[in-house]
């Protein structure tokens, strides 16, 4: 028998409600469902407000959905931890990072929570950091002191600090000029390598997703209309939703081609 | 019609200064869109805030010219450049939420341009916003980021400039929506002979969108090229830039 997958969606619904239009029930995901195997980089894309961010939400447990179950393996749960084991980095990282604490100190903060020991902690940090490619001379600085692209890293570091079982990925990419895409994606392989960390990447960007993700859903108005091995389902697309992502890409449609389906 | 010849730019202080800008000469004419390619923190938004002196003075010094239709704008009054900027060089910046007045509903900003309801409906369906009647009831901050942003366009639009100058009008933007705006810009170009100047960190839109291309790094521009020359370029740093974006789709770890 395979081993239990770490993380289990089962139909997960979640709707919000429009208090101008006469309380009008607005569905933002519509029964998901698919299953995390260890190890795997699984890609979820789709257009804005197709509810991927929301599904991330759901997932991590920052959102309680309207119905559905999120199943976590027996044995993490039966885990010791004090902090949750799945862990987003998230679109506005710059924020997340506090402005006026020092990188070293929020990192030593998240080691300490994972239950590193004290003589240990220096060594983790400079390993940690080091995975993430973040530089030594600046560990003194803080949150505000960083770039965008450093700040990214630093708040990585700190997900990774306290070992989740899985991470997830909300829209790394974007903001981020080719060079710093292409250094992402290189980290985010290695990571996954190296830790044998399980991630799932959400980014409209279908270029990366390509080469990042071993699996990808296609999600549209809240629904997955298509999923599987990411080479099978970009080379060999079977729904017309899929179809036309992998056309828009091109930016290459006439002004009908683009509404057809966002009119549907 | 824009004359750029711009010496420098520096950040000054009451010790230091320095050059973040250097040599930056280029013209805009008609019937064409540009890009300024450039890498994050290069200087583009800087660079097309120097043009029509929207970079504090008490921070920045601009030394050179930028001529439009023969006004010095570096030298023109308050008065006048805010008539330009109102009227023929319109700009869509980065972060759209902030560009707008957030105790203001969006009907302040219809009312403005003077435009009637149902040509700007038009624009709306284009953009695939919400309709013109929704849309004025709500505030800026009742808008999603790609909406401020779509909506920032419509209302530069309206003001029918002859250069429209937008800044990463690309990120957090998906596909569908990116080739909206590069079919709008494109029409707005051909159709009523204006320019508009794009900068951005985007390859693959600058190089379905325009008619030239220029490449920013270390503060310096180099000339406008055609898309295929850009891709062919001898230059060893636009080399790099434009191999990675080839590689985000095949390297490995």
């Amino acid at each position: 028998m395979s081993a239990m997958p770490p993380l289990k969606v089962e139909n997960i619904s979640y709707s919000v409600e429009i208090k101008e239009e006469k309380k009008r029930q607005f569905d933002i995901l519509k029964n998901v469902s698919f299953e995390v195997e260890q190890g795997e980089i699984i890609g979820i894309c789709g257009e804005s407000g197709g509810g991927k961010s929301t599904l991330a939400k759901v997932i991590s447990g920052l959102i309680k959905p309207d119905s559905g179950k999120i199943i976590l393996d027996s044995k993490f749960e039966k885990e010791k931890r004090r902090s949750s084991p799945i862990q987003i980095l998230f679109q506005n990282h710059g924020e997340v990072l506090n402005p006026f604490r020092k990188v070293h100190t929020i990192i030593d903060e998240a080691l300490n929570i994972s239950g590193s020991e004290e003589i240990k902690i220096e060594k983790d940090r400079e390993n940690i950091l080091n995975s993430v490619g973040f530089p030594k001379e600046l560990y003194n600085r803080r949150g505000f002191e960083l770039s965008g692209g450093e700040q990214q890293r630093a708040a990585l570091a700190r997900l990774l600090a306290v070992k989740p079982i899985l991470l997830i990925l909300d829209e790394p990419f974007s903001a981020q000029d080719v060079e710093s895409q292409l250094n992402l994606v290189k980290l985010f392989k290695q990571l996954n390598k190296e830790f044998n960390l399980t991630m799932i990447c959400i980014s409209h960007d279908l270029r990366i997703l390509r080469n990042l993700s071993n699996r990808v859903l296609i999600l549209k108005d809240g629904e997955v209309v298509e999923s599987g091995i990411t080479k099978e389902v970009f080379d060999n697309p079977q729904k017309d939703y899929t179809k036309f992502l992998l056309s828009a890409e091109s930016l290459e449609l006439t002004y009908e081609e683009i509404k057809t389906p966002l009119k549907n | 019609m824009l004359n750029v010849d711009i010496n420098s730019v520096s950040i000054v202080d009451e010790v230091t200064s320095k050059v973040i800008l250097q040599k930056i000469k280029f013209d805009i004419e008609k019937g064409r869109v540009y890009t300024i390619l450039g890498k994050n923190g290069t200087g583009k938004s800087t660079l097309i805030k120097s043009l029509t002196a929207l970079l504090p003075s008490e921070l920045y010094k601009v030394s050179g010219n930028v001529l439009f239709e023969g006004t010095d704008l570096l030298n023109a009054s308050e008065e006048k450049l805010r008539e330009i900027r109102r009227n023929n060089i319109r700009y869509v910046f980065q972060d759209a939420p902030n560009s707008f007045d957030p105790l203001k509903k969006v009907s302040y900003y219809f009312d403005l341009s003077n435009i009637s309801p149902l040509k700007i409906e038009e624009l709306l369906i284009y953009f695939s916003l919400p309709s013109y009647k929704k849309l004025s009831a709500l505030h800026s901050y009742e808008l999603s980021g790609g909406m401020a942003q779509r909506l920032l366009i419509v209302l530069a639009l309206l003001a029918n400039p002859d250069i429209l100058i937008l800044d990463e009008p690309t990120s957090g933007v998906d596909y569908a929506v990116m080739n909206l705006i590069l079919l709008k810009m494109k029409n707005f170009v051909r159709d009523n002979d204006k320019s508009v100047l794009i900068v951005t960190q985007d390859i693959n839109f600058a190089l379905k969108s325009s008619d030239q291309i220029a490449y920013l790094s270390d503060g310096r521009l180099t000339k406008f090229f055609t898309p295929d020359k850009l891709l062919n370029s001898p230059d060893d740093k636009l080399k790099i830039f434009i191999n990675s974006f080839k590689d985000v789709s095949n390297a490995s770890a």
